[in-house]
């Protein structure tokens, strides 16, 4: 420490990124914007709402596909100035956990639920026709469903989706997150359980009593609102192709260990592959597999000058630093 | 360095005593949490069992930066012969609970701490962190009826100007 108390600033030395995400309003084309000024020195284990917390990631690599051209004139020619002929970025992590949001975020396309099926289902790619979905009664918050005399048909440990009944609706749907774009009703079949299928509102019961299941985790869209109804499902499904893009908000903190924080907002991410992982060989022939995702940004207006970007790098140096 | 190895001795010392309370040794008549630094300790060619004990051995120089970047490699050795009352028959479970609680202790975040001025009283707390990596534990080795492990950690700090 010199003698007006600042200690020189060094390179930051991070281990790894934590990942948070925050849904984009889709119809609105509204993301979540991160306020760095405001926000940035949060918590890693409580990001302030709406993000969620996508856990640790491996292989975070951003790269700027951004062109810039020279303009030049005179014989001979020499460079008089600079444009920028084409802005873009892309983001590409491993996810070092699974669950559903990062399998629907890494998908590349629209993840479904495989909710489960009615006896004698006919066999589907994504899951069999639905059995009936089980109604919500008053007093269900975001950790507790309140289902009544229906609790018997679930145990501990199912998993659940929580949404609304599809009624013929157009465009988005999904609460909470957009799953899936609707273009018609008889695209999805008049399926009344469609929406419980792309739904991202999922939890896992870990209590029931008194008729009431409690979840784990608070559902991604808070308390149910009302025509919400329970589906369990036994797992997650993707696939190849589809029509459909997930879009979210991005954040990706790399602490440094002197007490600085690197943040990389991206407002709009799409996926810009399909579904993929990474495999590591652990040893013999156990692998670990790992969710890769590659994330094309999609621009914002910045409010400030009007600027239309893709993303924001904010750097909050540590205390004392010299700047 | 002698201020990050202090911290970081420290730092695991407290860290091993919340893990488990009742790993204790007494050294010098003082009954304290088991893990000791060996050249802080008086010669000798005893190995203290059931105890941690701290040996610090490589360090590497990274001159580039503002602060020159020194890394240090901690050796941890500790060993059981078991427990008396199993007749040894434990011993290979005792050094297991000795590898979960230095994982446990080594691997908590953070993996840093205020660098701390521990030769001055009171300790000073100074203007950067030390920081470490995982550990990575060794094979075990028998020496007769005992076994034994080495486990390294990583340990990073940046030299301020001024400290020696």
């Amino acid at each position: 420490m010199s003698g007006s108390g600042l200690v020189g600033a060094v390179a930051p030395v991070s281990r790894r990124v934590r990942a948070y995400f925050a849904p984009v309003d889709r119809t609105a084309g509204v993301p979540v914007v991160f306020d760095a000024a405001q926000m940035g020195a949060f918590g890693l284990e409580s990001p302030p709402a709406p993000w969620v917390d996508l856990g640790w990631c491996g292989g975070f690599a951003r790269k700027s596909l951004t062109k810039v051209g020279v303009l030049r004139t005179g014989i001979p020619a020499i460079a008089q100035r600079q444009v920028r002929t084409e802005v873009e970025a892309t983001v590409a992590l491993e996810f070092e956990s699974w669950g559903k949001l990062q399998m629907a975020l890494a998908a590349g396309s629209q993840q479904m639920n495989l909710l489960r099926t009615v006896n004698g289902a006919t066999a589907n790619g994504s899951g069999g026709m639905a059995g009936a979905a089980v109604a919500l009664m008053a007093g269900s918050t975001a950790s507790s469903l309140n289902v009544g005399a229906a609790a018997g048909g679930f145990g501990v440990g199912d998993l659940v989706a929580v949404d609304v009944d599809y009624a013929g609706q157009v465009g988005f749907v999904g609460s909470g997150v957009s799953g899936a774009y609707v273009s018609s009703a008889a695209a999805v079949g008049g399926d009344v359980n469609y929406v419980r299928r792309i739904s991202l509102n999922v939890g896992r019961v870990v209590s029931i009593a008194d008729g009431v299941l409690t979840l784990g985790v608070a559902l991604l869209a808070g308390a149910p609102a009302a025509g919400m109804q329970v589906s369990q499902l036994v797992g997650f499904v993707d696939r190849e192709g589809g029509g459909f893009f997930h879009e979210w908000s991005g954040l990706f903190v790399m602490d440094g260990e002197q007490g600085d924080r690197v943040i990389y907002h991206y407002p709009r991410l799409q996926a810009m592959q399909g579904s993929a992982e990474i495999v590591e060989a652990l040893a013999g022939p156990l692998e670990r597999v790992k969710l890769a995702g590659a994330f094309r940004a999609l621009p914002v207006k910045d409010t400030n000058d009007g600027e239309t970007v893709l993303c924001f790098r904010s750097y909050l140096p540590g205390a004392m630093r010299t700047v | 360095m002698r201020n990050a190895r202090d911290t970081f001795y420290v730092t695991l010392r407290d860290r091993l005593a919340a893990v488990n309370p009742a790993r204790t040794m007494v050294l010098r008549g003082v009954t304290r949490p088991g893990v000791l630094v060996e050249e802080n300790e008086l010669a000798s060619a005893y190995q203290p069992v059931d105890a941690f004990c701290l040996r610090w051995t490589g360090v590497q120089v990274d001159a580039q930066g503002a602060m020159p970047l020194m890394t240090m490699t901690c050796e941890i050795r500790y060993a059981t012969d078991g427990n008396a009352g199993n007749g040894g028959m434990d011993r290979g479970r005792l050094l297991a609970a000795m590898d979960a609680e230095l994982v446990a202790a080594v691997g908590a975040a953070p993996q840093s701490a205020v660098k701390v001025n521990y030769a001055v009283s009171p300790a000073v707390a100074m203007g950067t962190m030390v920081f470490w990596g995982d550990v990575t534990p060794g094979s075990s080795t028998v020496n007769e009826e005992r076994l034994e492990r080495v486990a390294t950690v990583e340990v990073f700090c940046y030299q301020e100007a001024g400290e020696l």
